[in-house]
């Protein structure tokens, strides 16, 4: 019998020590207690200062007892559940799991066929919606951009929309207010059965968005007050600029991202114990030459490895970045930034890892590199997944019954594994040149453009219900009645 | 086509060795001819087996597994293809040429031919270009299958051809090589009549060799 014999089931990396995480920790709750954050939301003041915070004006600071509490009761593990049941398509959040999908929210899109980039419109999220159903390491849907084509209100409503039938997969989902929170709501809920069987299986994550620094957005607390009353899951998301609006150094913007995220945990699971809660943060620089808000830079994958394991320490999932890039179009630059930061996503854990398909800084979506970072991702998983080390493996027998000069082709042993222990790629190519130029001589853009197309003309997502097809129709009617009555009340 | 020649087409594309040679001879039992149960049952099956290679829906352990089944099958066919007359598809000799010990690619490749129908002698790895010629003599082959793994070793791909010519024997054979270095423009210069990229393209090559694809 072995005795004491430690197994690494997989491949992971860190970043920081205990005691770093430690005083990053403490010092988060530093930041929460004796700075505090302006709390634009008169109720959730309200709130938070029965629970403990102390109230000056706008001014919240919390106690860090209160905080700690409220990481106690958000949970580490949970399942966000496929509309259609679908279990290879449930998300099992819990430790050393990454998860990936797009963003949200790019004015821009590059069109699939004029391979142009143009504004994005209505059509354009039923498509990526697609693509996200078929492509097999992208796990949870977002829209890639604003619909600009409907009532500037509205743009939130009809991407949900759009996405909903078209994909079975979990969807992350925005929204500007409480009314189309509220209509989002009705879609899922509607296709779970009610709002009960909802919250035994949620089939969406609601996502709200703080500013940085160190404030608390009227528009981004009343749609956590929102999903948190009708237990959605929530992420809460700030995106702290290192250099503009976080200091320059990582530790200080991690700590800084970890404490706007915090308030509204504090917040969330004070209305609703309990409450699956994914701690944001889109941690980057400012680039000091260009102005953007670079989602290429390496700080970027780096700081995201560090708020993980920040998050993880306290008992959080982590809402993380990776896949996205500052190029312009499909090329060199887009794979190494989108396929290192994934990487690093897939090695450090991050739970729900989105902007995939994220080019030009967040300013265009596009599918192509949706597509091409889904074999990224499946490269990373492969070397997540680590070495398993047993007898069978180490195959001392094995290597003794084929002997010098013989070969493992025909050894059963090879026939046992040769599936599962080596990945398979399905846009790297690995013919001889012969091969590869009798096929078209194609690289690896037109290979992205050519799947992409075929997804979208052959992939037939599950449908979702009659009745839900049909409340979908309603809320977006209502939606429009509303829209042109001029009604912009906030509730 | 008959449901036994369909089952053993399956046997072979599952790579089947157990119950393959039972089907061949059930085949028999039921009084099919020997040729009919080989073109028609189990050189179909390899053939599909080569298509979905080429597509990439089935892996090298899996062909292997499908030649070994298809050898299992011939085991029980080739007496009685023998003793028949039965004409197969064409005689191959395989070798690897004199300097290299790397028979693991010339092997593959002389499993697919026996599958794609025709009857393999392997002379084996390190073999000199004088046995060549003697074996080309003795077994009078359609096709000689040249191997090389080495940079080192391939130029022995063009000795052989020039042993052969000057045994006068180069337009009585077709010379297909192989081997990782080797590509089509090699096998031009050295005047091969053809180049595989992989066992299954070897097969493929030599049925074209042979006019027979």
């Amino acid at each position: 019998m072995r005795t004491n014999y430690r197994v690494n089931s997989g491949t992971r990396f860190h970043v920081f020590s205990k005691d770093q995480l430690e005083q990053l920790f403490w010092d988060t709750l530093h930041i929460l207690e004796y700075t505090g954050l302006d709390v634009h939301h008169e109720e959730a003041r309200e709130i938070l200062k029965k629970a403990g915070a102390w109230v000056d004006g706008i001014r919240v600071r919390l106690p860090s007892y209160m905080v700690r509490k409220a990481l106690s009761m958000a949970p580490r593990s949970f399942t966000l559940w496929a509309r259609d049941g679908d279990p290879k398509k449930n998300i099992h959040i819990g430790p050393g799991r990454a998860h990936f999908g797009p963003g949200p929210t790019c004015p821009n899109f590059i069109d699939p066929y004029t391979l142009e980039r143009r504004p994005y419109i209505k059509g354009d999220a039923e498509l990526v919606a697609k693509v996200v159903d078929a492509l097999p390491n992208i796990d949870f849907c977002e829209s890639l951009g604003s619909i600009s084509d409907v009532h500037v209100d509205l743009s939130a409503l009809y991407e949900f929309a759009y996405m909903f039938p078209n994909t079975s997969k979990p969807i992350v989902a925005w929204s500007f207010r409480w009314d189309d929170s509220e209509a989002i709501h009705k879609i899922a809920i509607t296709e779970a059965g009610g709002q009960e069987a909802f919250e035994r299986r949620p089939n969406y994550v609601h996502y709200c968005e703080p500013v940085s620094p160190l404030v608390s957005t009227f528009e981004a607390l009343d749609k956590l007050i929102f999903a948190a009353r009708h237990r959605v899951p929530l992420v809460f998301t700030p995106c702290p600029i290192a250099g503009a609006t976080a200091p320059c150094t990582l530790a200080g913007l991690i700590a800084q991202a970890a404490a706007e995220s915090w308030m509204g945990l504090t917040l969330a699971q004070t209305i609703a114990p309990g409450l699956p809660f994914f701690m944001g943060g889109v941690t980057s620089i400012l680039d000091m030459q260009t102005m953007i808000f670079s989602y290429g830079a390496p700080e970027l994958a780096l700081a995201e490895c560090g708020l993980t394991e920040l998050a993880h320490y306290a008992g959080l999932p982590l809402w993380n970045t990776g896949g996205c890039t500052d190029s312009k179009t499909l090329d060199e630059q887009a794979a190494i930034e989108g396929s290192f930061s994934v990487m690093a996503a897939a090695l450090c854990g991050g739970d729900l890892t989105h902007d995939v398909g994220y080019t030009e800084s967040a300013m265009t979506g596009s599918l192509f590199q949706l597509c091409m970072m889904d074999e990224a991702i499946g490269w990373s998983r492969r070397v997540t997944r680590g070495i398993e080390v047993n007898e069978e493996t180490l195959a001392v027998e094995v290597i003794k019954s084929v002997g010098p000069n013989g070969h493992y082709l025909r050894h059963p042993h090879t026939r046992k594994f040769f599936k599962t222990e080596f990945w398979y790629p399905t846009l790297c190519d690995r013919h001889n040149y012969e091969e590869w130029k009798a096929a078209g001589s194609l690289p690896m853009r037109e290979r992205v453009i050519a799947k992409v197309r075929e997804i979208l003309e052959t992939h037939t997502p599950p449908p979702i219900k009659k009745e839900t097809r049909d409340v979908i129709e309603k809320v977006l009617a209502d939606a429009e009645a509303r829209a042109k009555s001029g009604d912009t009340k906030k509730k | 086509m008959s449901k036994i020649l369909e089952q053993l087409a399956t046997a072979i594309i599952e790579g089947d060795i157990d119950n393959t040679p039972k089907l061949v001879q059930k085949a028999l039992d039921e009084g099919l001819e020997p040729l009919t149960i080989l073109n028609d049952g189990m050189v179909m099956g390899m053939n599909e087996v080569g298509r979905r290679f080429k597509a990439g829906d089935m892996f090298v352990p899996e062909v292997l597994m499908s030649a070994e089944a298809m050898q299992a099958g011939l085991k029980v066919l080739r007496p009685l293809l023998v003793a028949s007359g039965a004409k197969l598809l064409g005689k191959v000799i395989m070798a690897t040429v004199q300097g290299d010990l790397h028979d693991i690619g010339k092997n593959l490749v002389g499993m697919m031919c026996e599958g794609a129908g025709f009857e393999v002698i392997d002379l084996g790895f390190d073999v000199p270009a004088e046995r060549i010629v003697q074996a080309v003599k003795e077994h009078k082959p359609d096709i000689v299958g040249l191997s090389a793994l080495l940079t080192t070793t391939m130029r022995q791909m063009a000795y052989t051809i020039k042993a052969l010519e000057e045994a006068g024997l180069r337009d009585k054979v077709k010379v297909m090589v192989g081997g990782a270095p080797v590509d089509e423009e090699f096998a031009k210069k050295i005047g091969a009549d053809g180049y595989g990229s992989n066992a299954a393209a070897g097969a493929e090559l030599a049925k074209k060799l042979v006019g027979a694809a």
